[in-house]
């Protein structure tokens, strides 16, 4: 069952000789539970790619489409909602609530939501994240890996369509961002979370169920597909 | 006089009318709140397992609560067809195990026996070619076995906090002959783990090590087969890295799959099932399981196991 589909999606800024295509025609399926890199170097048009599919900025042309709706053809006040019900984001700076201790910070999207979060799950989450013993403190208490698998649990615990990783080791060091890759891998398993990830490091991607290779706005490479068995 | 009356009247009226339209905006605002909130708790019972249906009137509200306890009735048979049927696989497979025991190891007997006084060249041959495909139809069954169980979930596996160090020679002790029979080196840096520890079941995360090792020996023609151990925050990383053919990157993502063989060693012996139970094993413990390999250059297949 694919969960997002794009269709010749393009990008272009500026106008006439200063015309940029950061986005010159992709078209994409991924898979729900599938866990997918995107790999390109700064430049190929991989975080242009990524804002799109989160619906953080809008193409010049071609469609997004997340669980069976055109996120473009929504209000923009929809827009908002759509995002907050169904992607998570996990960014290379974090992005967490300063003033909020660790536990209040992974129940946010959902209490925004006006609704009230599925303890068991949260709990089981928190648990897998080795978060337990941290809930009470703030964010900037912690290490870099620990406050990355801080935005990695807020992110599953509102149970998103997907989840949207945009260079989520970028600021740690190698052995952490192992550790935090590991866990992103994990959750992708143990939940049958469709992942998809931004990444300039092909280490880093090899995790994945399958590589994106973009390169000056367009798809050059699209490895394996998804491997039968795994669920 | 009389029009200032009827003005003081008209006057009323209007404000009676205005009272009465503020009083109705409010009550269906409240009255569909209300409805609202009542449809909100019926299907959070619902999720719960909680709900029964209270009402059993004329109103529409009955009518919903009674939809929704019929497609709570279905959806609960449902589930249990599906238990049955869960039921009924793990009878198979517990049938099929077990009656194929015997005869198995009677056919393999008795191929030994007859090996004894083979006697005619031809015979042993002939006789030689049998007990490898009874011994390859006792190892697929064996594996199929092992894979159901661990698929339907019939297998639980106990992860239990356990020395890294001592499941390394373990699987070195398993081993070491098969490589020296085949002229490769098998470094089992075991010494490296020595105070490493990780949440593993032993049995069956030894049958995943064994199978990576056993794959390695397999598809290297010179060289050999290195273990080492990369301790991290929260997880422990098992590497087996071998020195053979490497496997091309479109073949990444495949070669866990069921009954994959790549067609570069679709001359040698397997039957295409040990990795993928290898990464169900890691998996049904909250690991994973990683591929680094590039053709040409060798293989490195690391088996992640959380703290």
């Amino acid at each position: 069952m694919t969960i997002l589909s794009t269709s010749n999606l393009k990008k272009i800024y500026g106008a006439g000789e200063n015309k940029v295509h950061a986005l010159d025609g992709v078209d994409l399926k991924v898979a729900k539970g599938e866990f997918v890199a995107v790999v390109g170097t700064s430049g190929s048009g991989k975080s242009t790619l990524l804002h799109m599919l989160g619906g953080l900025d809008r193409p010049t042309a071609g469609t997004v489409t997340v669980d069976g709706k055109d996120i473009f053809a929504l209000k923009d006040e929809e827009l908002t909602i759509f995002r907050r019900r169904k992607i998570g984001f996990v960014f290379q700076n974090y992005n967490l609530v300063p003033v909020l201790n660790v536990y209040e910070n992974i129940l946010l999207p959902i209490q925004l939501d006006g609704n009230e979060p599925d303890g068991k799950y949260v709990e089981q989450i928190i648990d897998m994240l080795g978060l337990s013993s941290k809930l009470q403190n703030l964010p900037n208490n912690l290490s870099g890996g620990q406050q990355q698998r801080v935005a990695i649990a807020r992110a599953l615990a509102a149970k998103p369509a997907i989840i949207l990783a945009d260079e989520p080791t970028g600021n740690l060091d190698s052995k952490t961002s192992q550790d935090v890759l590991s866990l992103l891998k994990v959750s992708s398993q143990r939940f049958a979370q469709t992942i998809v990830m931004i990444t300039h490091n092909e280490e880093i991607a090899q995790l994945a169920d399958r590589i994106i290779r973009i390169e000056d706005g367009k798809i050059i490479g699209n490895g394996g597909g998804k491997n039968e068995g795994s669920k | 006089m009389i029009t200032e009356k009827i003005a003081l009247v008209v006057f009323i009226i209007g404000i009676l009318c205005l009272a009465g339209a503020g009083f109705i905006a409010f009550f269906d605002y409240y009255y569909r709140k209300r409805s609202l909130k009542r449809m909100y708790d019926m299907i959070k019972a619902a999720m719960d397992g909680t709900f029964q249906a209270h009402n059993f009137d004329e109103s529409l509200y009955a009518a919903v609560e009674n939809k929704l306890a019929e497609y709570i009735d279905a959806a609960e048979t449902t589930a249990g067809k599906t238990a049955k049927e869960k039921e009924q696989i793990e009878t198979l497979i517990a049938d099929i195990s077990h009656q194929t025991k015997t005869p198995l190891s009677n056919i393999l007997l008795y191929t030994e026996l007859l090996k004894e006084r083979a006697g005619s060249e031809e015979n042993r041959e002939n006789i030689e070619l049998l007990e490898n495909q009874a011994e390859k139809l006792n190892f697929l069954i064996q594996s199929l076995i092992k894979m159901s169980r661990l698929e339907t979930g019939i297998l639980v596996l106990n992860p239990r906090k356990s020395s890294v160090a001592e499941l390394l020679e373990e699987a070195e002790r398993q081993y070491r002959n098969k490589a020296r029979e085949k002229g490769l080196y098998l470094h089992v840096l075991s010494e490296d783990a020595r105070d490493v520890t990780a949440c593993f079941d032993k049995k069956w995360t030894l049958e995943a090590l064994g199978n990576l090792i056993d794959n390695a020996i397999k598809y290297t023609q010179a060289g050999g087969v290195t273990v080492r151990v990369r301790p991290y925050g929260l997880f422990v990383c098992i590497e087996v890295a071998d020195t053979g053919s490497g496997i091309a990157e479109e073949e990444h993502a495949r070669i866990f799959g069921r009954f994959y063989r790549s067609p570069q060693v679709s001359d040698q012996t397997g039957v295409g099932i040990g990795l993928y139970l290898a990464r169900e094993i890691l998996q049904q413990q909250s690991g994973y399981m990683k591929l680094t390999s590039e053709t040409g250059k060798g293989a490195v297949f690391s088996m992640y196991l959380p703290v």
